[in-house]
Formats: C-alpha cells, sequence, structure tokens
C-alpha cells in the first residue's frame, strides 16, 4: 500500500511502485480531470502540482509522490470557483478543453510564483500544447486572474 | 408541419448542395419516458431529412433522417435533444440559443443533452449549427406557439391576447401569468397546430436577442474544473483496461497464435492488432508492448512508400489519364499565344490528425445489452457496428457520445469501436480501450497529400486569360468503396467555382492510387486546394507586376461578398502600411462550406525553418455568426491548426511503416510561437453557415506569399519545415 495525500485528502494505492501518478490518479482514484496527451513529457496534459510545483505526472513513478502534496484540477478550488478558473470562463478559453487541466495547473504554479507576469514571462512559462489553439485565450485570462 | 427550407448558398458558390426538409409532431409516449424519465410535460420531436456531405462522407445513403426533441417539462426545464457532438465548436449553445429565442427565454434555461444513436447526426462539414438552427428556431417556435394555445384555453380568451414573456405566458387582458412549465401537461394534449408552407412565425432579424449574441458556451465551466467526462474518462464498475498494438507495418496482420503474457487478464486477436487486458492503462500498455506477435505482412504494404509515392505522383501529373472537373472558355486558345506563362507545381504531405484526446472506447457487453461510451463524430455509424458485430438488435444498444478532446474528422472512423466491442465479447467484463499516443499517430487514417499543378496565362496587361489546375491526389471516397468512376469533390474542393475572372479555366483531377489510409482532416479538400489556389494568384499577381491585393480585387470585380471579406482582412492587417523592418504580409482567401475567410498574416523569416509568424488578421462572412465569441475562437483555433501543420506537419512512409510516433517527431505550435490573431466578422445576410474548418486553409498560403514577398523565394511545397521535432526552437 502507497499512501498518498492528493487535494488535502489521505488515499491508501495499492499499485506497483513503477505506475505513474497519471494512471493512478486516473485509473484508480478515477480523479480523471488530469490527461494522458503523450505519456513522453512533451504535451503537458498531465500537469499537477507537486507541493505546488508543477510537474508531469505521466512519467512520474506514484512513490515520488509520498509525503509531498499533491493537487489536482479538481483540487484547485472548490466548483471552479478560483480566480483563475473564474477568467477562463470569462475568456470562453476552452474549445475541446481536453488541454485544459494541464494549462490551468501549470498557470496556477506560474501566478503563485510570479503574480503580475508579463507576456513574456507566460509564454515562457506555458509550454503545455494545445491542439485546439487556445493560446491567446489563455494569456488573456492568465492576464484577467492576475489583475482580478 | 411540414415545410422545406433551403439553407444553401445562394451564390451556388463551393458549397455542396444539400436540401433539408423539417417535420415536427408530438413525440412517442416511449421517447418521452427514455429522455424526460419521470418529468410529464410537453416533447416535440422533429425529423430533419437532408441530403449532405455528411452522409455522403460517411459512405452511406445520400439521405440520413436525424432528430432531435425539445422538451418542456412540467418542472420548468427546457431542455434540447440533439445528436451531434461537442467537440469544443460550440454546437451546444449554438442551437440551444435558437430554441431559446422562439420560447422567448432566457438562453442559459436551455439545457442541451444528446440522444441516442439512432437519432444522431454525424457531426463534421462543419454543418451542425448551418444546418439546424433553422430547425431549433421552429421546434421552438411550435413549442411556443402550442403553450400559448394552452394558455388560451386555461383562460378562455384568444391567443393574441396571450403573451410569451420570460419563461410565462401573459394574459394581457387581466394581466395573470402562467409559467410553461404550469403550462406543459396541457399544452402535450393538444394537436401540433398546422401551419402553412412556410412553417411557423420566426422572430424578425431585427428583434433577435440571442441569436448573434456572444453567449458563454454552457460546456465550458466543466472544462475548467475536470468534472468533463470526455470518452478516456469513463469509468464503469468492474471495468478492466485494454490497450493495442498494430502491426508497425500498415496492412498486416496477426499470423498464428498469440500468447498471453503474465499478469494480463487477456490477450485478444483483432486481426491487424492485438489488444492486451489489465487492471491499469499503463500495465494494459506495457503487456501490450511485450506480448509477442508474428506479423504476415502482404507484399502490397511495401508499397506504402514516399519515395515510391512521389515517383508515382510526379508521373501521373504528367501522364495520368485526367476527369474533367470543370472547364469554361477557350483554355486552348489562352494558352496559344500568352504573353507570360506561370507554371507551378505545388505538393502538400500526408498528415495525422492526433487529436488531443487518443482514440478511446469502452464497452458493456451481457448476453443481451450492449453499452458503448465513444467519443465519436458518427454515433449513428456506431450503432450500425454495434448491431453487426453483436447481433444484438437496436433496442438493446445504447450508444452513448462522450465529449470530445478534438474530432478533427479522424472520430468518423470506427476502428477504435470495432476493436473495443471485440475486446469486451472476448473478457466478457466491461472494458475501456485506449490507444497510446504512438498508435494514434501510426495508425491514423491520414489527410491525402496532393500534388497540384497551376499553369496561368496572362496577356499583355497581366490580366489572367487562362487558368489550367491539375490535381493529384487520393480519393477518400473510392478508399471507401465509392466506384472511382468519376471525380471526387473531395478531392477538388477549394479548385472549382472559384470566383475568380480566370477567362478561361480547365481543373482536372487524377486519382492517386496509392494505399495509404487516407481519411477526413479538417477542412478536407479545401486545405489542399487552397494552398495551391492561392499561392499561383500570388505568384500570377507578382509576374503581372501588381500588388496581390489588388489583382485579387481586379479578379473578383463585381463579387460584392468575396470583396467584402478579402478587403476587410487587407484593412484588418494594414496592408497598406509599410510593415516593420525585416517583415512582410501575404494574403489569402477561401469560400469552404459556405463560409468566406480571408487572411493576411505578417511574418518574418531568413529560412523556410525560422518562419515566425507575429499576426494574422482574419475576416469572416458566415452569414451571421450566431455566437460571434465562437466563430472568433473557430477562427483561431483553424489558423493556428492549419499553421502547425503548414509549418511542421507530415507524416512518411518507408515500406508500409508511417514516420510519426508523437508529438516528439510531430511538432505543433506552442504559445510562445503563436501569432496574435485578430478577427472581424461580417454579417453579411446571407444564410447561415459553419465555421469549424474554414479557418484552416487560408493560412499555409497567406504565410507562403508573405515568405516570397519577403525573401523572393517562392515555398512550395508543406511543410515548411520538414522533419522538425519538438525540441527544436
Ligand atoms: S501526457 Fe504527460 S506530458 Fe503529455
Ligand atoms: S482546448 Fe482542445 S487541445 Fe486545448
Amino acid at each position: 500500500m502507497i499512501t498518498l495525500n492528493v487535494n488535502g485528502k489521505t488515499y491508501q494505492v495499492n499499485a506497483d511502485s513503477n505506475t505513474k501518478m497519471l494512471w493512478v490518479l486516473r485509473d484508480i482514484l478515477h480523479l480523471t480531470g488530469t490527461k494522458y496527451g503523450c505519456g513522453i513529457e512533451i504535451c503537458g496534459a498531465c500537469t499537477i502540482l507537486l507541493d505546488g510545483e508543477p510537474v508531469k505526472s505521466c512519467d512520474m513513478d506514484v512513490t515520488e509522490g509520498v509525503g509531498r502534496h499533491i493537487t489536482t484540477i479538481e483540487g484547485l478550488a472548490p466548483a471552479h470557483s478560483s480566480k483563475l478558473q473564474q477568467a477562463w470562463i470569462a475568456e470562453q478559453v476552452p474549445q475541446c478543453g481536453y488541454c485544459q487541466s494541464g494549462m490551468l495547473m501549470k498557470a496556477a504554479a506560474l501566478l503563485s510564483r510570479n503574480p503580475h507576469p508579463t507576456d513574456a514571462d507566460i509564454d515562457s512559462e506555458m509550454d503545455n500544447i494545445c491542439v485546439c489553439g487556445t493560446y491567446q485565450r489563455i494569456r488573456a485570462a492568465i492576464h484577467r486572474a492576475a489583475n482580478s | 408541419m411540414k415545410n422545406a427550407a433551403d439553407t444553401g448558398t445562394p451564390s451556388g458558390r463551393q458549397s455542396p448542395a444539400y436540401s433539408q426538409s423539417i417535420e415536427i409532431t408530438t413525440a412517442s409516449e416511449l421517447n418521452r419516458r427514455q429522455l424526460m424519465g419521470l418529468t410529464a410535460g410537453l416533447l416535440l420531436a422533429f425529423t430533419i431529412k437532408d441530403s449532405g456531405r455528411a452522409a455522403l462522407a460517411a459512405g452511406g445513403p445520400g439521405v440520413v433522417a436525424v432528430n432531435a426533441f425539445v422538451g418542456i417539462g412540467t418542472d420548468e426545464s427546457i431542455t434540447i435533444y440533439i445528436g451531434g457532438g461537442e467537440m469544443g465548436q460550440g454546437i451546444y449553445s449554438g442551437l440551444g440559443q435558437g430554441v431559446a429565442e422562439e420560447l422567448m427565454v432566457d438562453w442559459t434555461k436551455v439545457s442541451v443533452k444528446p440522444v441516442d444513436a439512432s437519432h444522431s447526426w454525424l457531426t463534421g462539414g462543419s454543418s451542425g449549427i448551418s444546418r439546424h438552427l433553422i430547425a431549433m428556431r421552429q421546434a421552438g417556435a411550435v413549442a411556443r406557439d402550442m403553450l400559448v394555445q394552452a394558455a388560451a384555453n386555461t383562460w378562455g380568451i384568444s391567443t393574441s391576447l396571450c403573451k410569451p414573456v420570460n419563461g410565462s405566458v401573459v394574459n394581457q387582458v387581466s394581466g395573470a401569468t402562467l409559467s410553461y412549465g404550469k403550462l406543459a401537461a396541457a399544452a402535450a394534449v393538444l394537436p401540433v397546430p398546422a401551419y402553412g408552407a412556410s412553417g411557423p412565425t420566426l422572430t424578425p432579424d431585427s428583434q433577435l436577442r440571442i441569436i448573434g449574441k456572444a453567449v458563454a458556451r454552457p460546456d465550458i465551466p466543466s472544462k475548467t474544473d475536470g468534472s468533463a467526462i470526455y470518452g478516456i474518462d469513463v469509468v464503469l464498475p468492474n471495468m478492466v483496461f485494454a490497450a493495442v498494438k498494430h502491426c508497425p507495418t500498415l496492412g498486416g496482420t496477426v499470423s498464428g497464435t498469440i500468447t498471453k503474457p503474465s499478469g494480463a487478464i487477456a490477450v485478444v486477436n483483432l486481426g491487424n492488432a492485438v489488444a492486451a487486458v489489465g487492471t491499469n492503462t499503463q500495465q494494459a500498455f506495457q503487456l501490450v508492448n511485450s506480448v509477442k506477435v508474428n506479423w504476415s505482412i502482404p507484399a502490397s504494404s511495401k508499397l506504402i512508400d514516399s519515395s515510391l509515392y512521389a515517383t508515382q505522383q510526379k508521373s501521373l501529373l504528367a501522364n495520368g489519364n485526367p476527369f474533367t472537373v470543370q472547364e469554361l472558355g477557350n483554355v486552348a486558345a489562352a494558352f496559344t499565344a500568352p504573353k507570360k506563362v506561370v507554371d507551378a507545381t505545388y505538393s502538400l504531405p500526408y498528415l495525422p490528425h492526433a487529436c488531443m484526446e487518443v482514440l478511446n472506447c469502452t464497452v458493456n457487453l451481457t448476453s443481451t445489452t450492449c453499452d458503448i461510451y465513444a467519443p465519436t463524430q458518427a454515433p449513428n455509424l456506431v450503432l450500425a457496428q454495434a448491431i453487426s458485430l453483436t447481433g444484438l438488435t437496436a433496442a438493446n444498444i445504447r450508444i452513448y457520445p462522450t465529449m470530445m478532446g478534438g474530432g478533427l474528422g479522424r472520430k468518423f472512423e470506427l476502428d477504435y469501436v470495432t476493436q473495443a466491442i471485440k475486446v469486451a465479447q472476448a473478457v466478457k467484463r466491461p472494458v475501456k480501450l485506449t490507444w497510446s499516443r504512438e498508435q494514434d499517430m501510426g495508425n491514423d487514417r491520414y489527410r491525402p497529400s496532393a500534388l497540384i499543378r497551376i499553369q496561368c496565362a496572362l496577356d499583355s496587361t497581366g490580366n489572367l486569360i487562362g487558368w489550367k489546375n491539375r490535381i493529384v491526389s487520393p480519393s477518400i471516397l473510392f478508399q471507401r468503396g465509392a466506384p472511382g468512376t468519376s471525380s471526387d469533390s473531395q478531392a477538388t474542393e477549394g479548385s472549382t467555382d472559384l470566383p475568380y475572372g480566370f477567362g478561361s479555366r480547365l481543373i482536372e483531377y487524377v486519382r492517386d492510387p496509392a494505399a495509404a489510409p487516407v481519411g477526413f482532416w479538417r477542412s478536407v479538400g479545401f486545405g489542399l486546394n487552397t494552398f495551391a489556389v492561392e499561392s499561383a494568384i500570388d505568384e500570377a499577381a507578382l509576374a503581372a507586376g501588381v500588388d496581390p491585393l489588388v489583382y485579387r480585387q481586379r479578379l473578383l470585380a463585381g463579387n460584392t461578398r468575396w470583396l467584402n471579406v478579402l478587403n476587410a482582412a487587407a484593412a484588418l492587417g494594414n496592408w497598406s502600411t509599410k510593415p516593420p523592418a525585416g517583415r512582410a504580409r501575404g494574403i489569402a482567401i477561401c469560400q469552404a462550406f459556405g463560409t468566406i475567410v480571408a487572411q493576411v498574416a505578417e511574418i518574418s523569416a531568413t529560412s523556410p525553418t525560422n518562419i515566425r509568424v507575429y499576426k494574422v488578421a482574419c475576416a469572416v462572412d458566415c452569414g451571421n455568426a450566431v455566437n460571434p465569441n465562437s466563430v472568433e475562437a473557430q477562427m483561431q483555433g483553424g489558423i493556428l491548426h492549419g499553421l502547425s501543420a503548414a509549418m511542421f506537419g507530415q507524416v512518411k512512409f518507408a515500406a508500409g511503416v508511417p514516420s510519426v510516433r508523437n508529438f516528439s517527431n510531430s511538432r505543433v505550435l506552442r504559445m510562445r510561437e503563436a501569432p496574435v490573431i485578430t478577427v472581424s466578422i461580417i454579417n453579411s445576410g446571407f444564410p447561415i453557415t459553419g465555421t469549424g474548418e474554414p479557418g484552416v486553409p487560408p493560412i499555409a498560403p497567406a504565410v507562403a506569399n508573405a515568405y516570397a514577398k519577403l525573401t523572393g523565394t517562392r515555398l512550395r511545397s508543406l511543410p515548411f519545415y520538414p522533419n522538425a521535432t519538438m525540441s527544436d526552437d
């Protein structure tokens, strides 16, 4: 049994130690907001926060999460109430929406480190892939959240 | 009530002809119970019969009957049940707006739910909103009239004294009100009114409150907190997880028996692939990779090869036996003694779809029932396939189309659904089958490649007098069983019926028999042909020594609709001003699926591999924008999708093995590489047409045209940056 703290709750997980965090979250804990896109740490759809820092869960062994605070999209705020989520809705960011959990986690980490990022800050930090092309609205939503 | 609404484009240009008729009736009690459960009330069923490209594309009959329902519950709920899939294109809000408009309620009061597959339509051809909006409005209007009639009956007054206001009917004599929910039961037993040929009265354009407004899409909040359920997120009790491995060589099949690796719940022979079943997705991926398979590879697989294809395309272009797609005027005469000839050949690669959500499907099969949860653009085809594979009747099969993490044309296909049903048959437990990204990219139905030659004859003043366009490209429809005895409208769309005054024209198509599997890719043939056409127009303008905008304006003289879009993009893109040092602008225009889009791209570059697109100005005329915010989003998305493809997109084949495996070697633009896009929407009043795809085609030629202006070098081959990887910057 592996003990994990996810979104403030403690879970006992029965998984091989080399199981990636992504699949523990999705297939065992049924926290399916964290997405699979590439499995090779490129797309960022699987981004979660580990003690507040963004990490790609597709290439992280579940054991690396032991004793750490794990935050997934489901734990960002109740009923999409965070400034960031409200900004996402105001800017009507998502299209298909599949990449957006990863984008929001990445943006949350950016704002906690840098509450008023410039366009350049946002561009260099937000390197996840969105096939639907929502980048411009993501940038606008991050500014909106920063200014609210 | 029955009437016909022709929503074809009156210009008749580049819009696939289709017609539709709408029939509205009270739904059966069975439907009422199925859809509304215990909620009593009024439920109207409407059938839209249309013939169109989606039906054609699916290889189905020319006509599909599709249905939708509008329900007014005694609990005050207003629900529309539709069969189109939400891929982020805003169909739920677009159609909800139509019903709300005519019911005269706040549009957020209307919820939209998918219907079961037997009532569903195909999602594609940018047609969901444009084809069904009028039907939604009529259904809303019929429901409104019946609620008003029920109120009039209750009060014993004429309907003319009853006014529908915000979810209630107001008695204009007494001031009393009755809510729709209170009237729903009485309305449900009324006959559907008989209307004349024009149908129920719809809100005049000048009084529209909801259609045309940037309403918030209802699917968005759930996409910000992880609660939206895509196909890949479906969880069923007692479910197991399957993964697939296809033969690495296209066309290969499993030979002999396969052994179950230790730890696996099952392995399943799927013909061209094997599946392994485990207790989570990662384990299933690992298990299937460890399955030892002897593949039998037919000789024909080796012929799926990009270098062979290149030779074959060239020879077909020179010597193939073409279908004449369109011939107008005396082309031969134009080319007999032209002052100048532009003769250019453009090539486009095969392309993977790479939807952000990989292919997946979840099936729960028992001896008497089958539930299928799939991100699919074609639920009714999934149903037909399930009937044929399970032997169950439609009544015992339920298809749940889920939210889609992108469809892009790939989720029309049935391969992944078929596999999931077969695995469910083998394991006799609920199973979710997921393709790894490598399987998804390596076993696609790729966008067809094309080799396109355009010859322009110019007179002594530089005017175009002749246009010859020969297209060599595989036929998606032929690969799906079309006879191949005529041209292919999808391979040639975007090349025919162009409103340019070419003087004379000859459009020819040569079918490329390449066996690489091809499929529908966002914007289909328009993406191929617009690159060639809009590049060639630019080359002709340069040969004539005329500004490319002015050259197009001359060729479009008299076509105000195209000119308005072209000029709006030019104005938005500051065409008349000098670009900053080191930059140049290029322009291109197309009409796809009825919608006209023009784009101006502003770029810098010193080589094709370091093209940087700073700005794209985009003008769009889709008749009227139902939701301008969604139209803008679709243009932004279409442009970035088209630009990623133009810059990097390609798949090559080596003796049957596709080159792309993952985003590592199938690069897409990231935020820091993405241009700033501005969109100008022109509400021309023409019939409403779709916007999911038409934003894609112009960007590639706009960038190539800017590059030619900047460097003097013409880029005639896509992608601009072949073999880019995700780590290159
Ligand atoms: S799934 Fe982890 S980076 Fe793509
Ligand atoms: S919204 Fe679809 S991939 Fe980003």
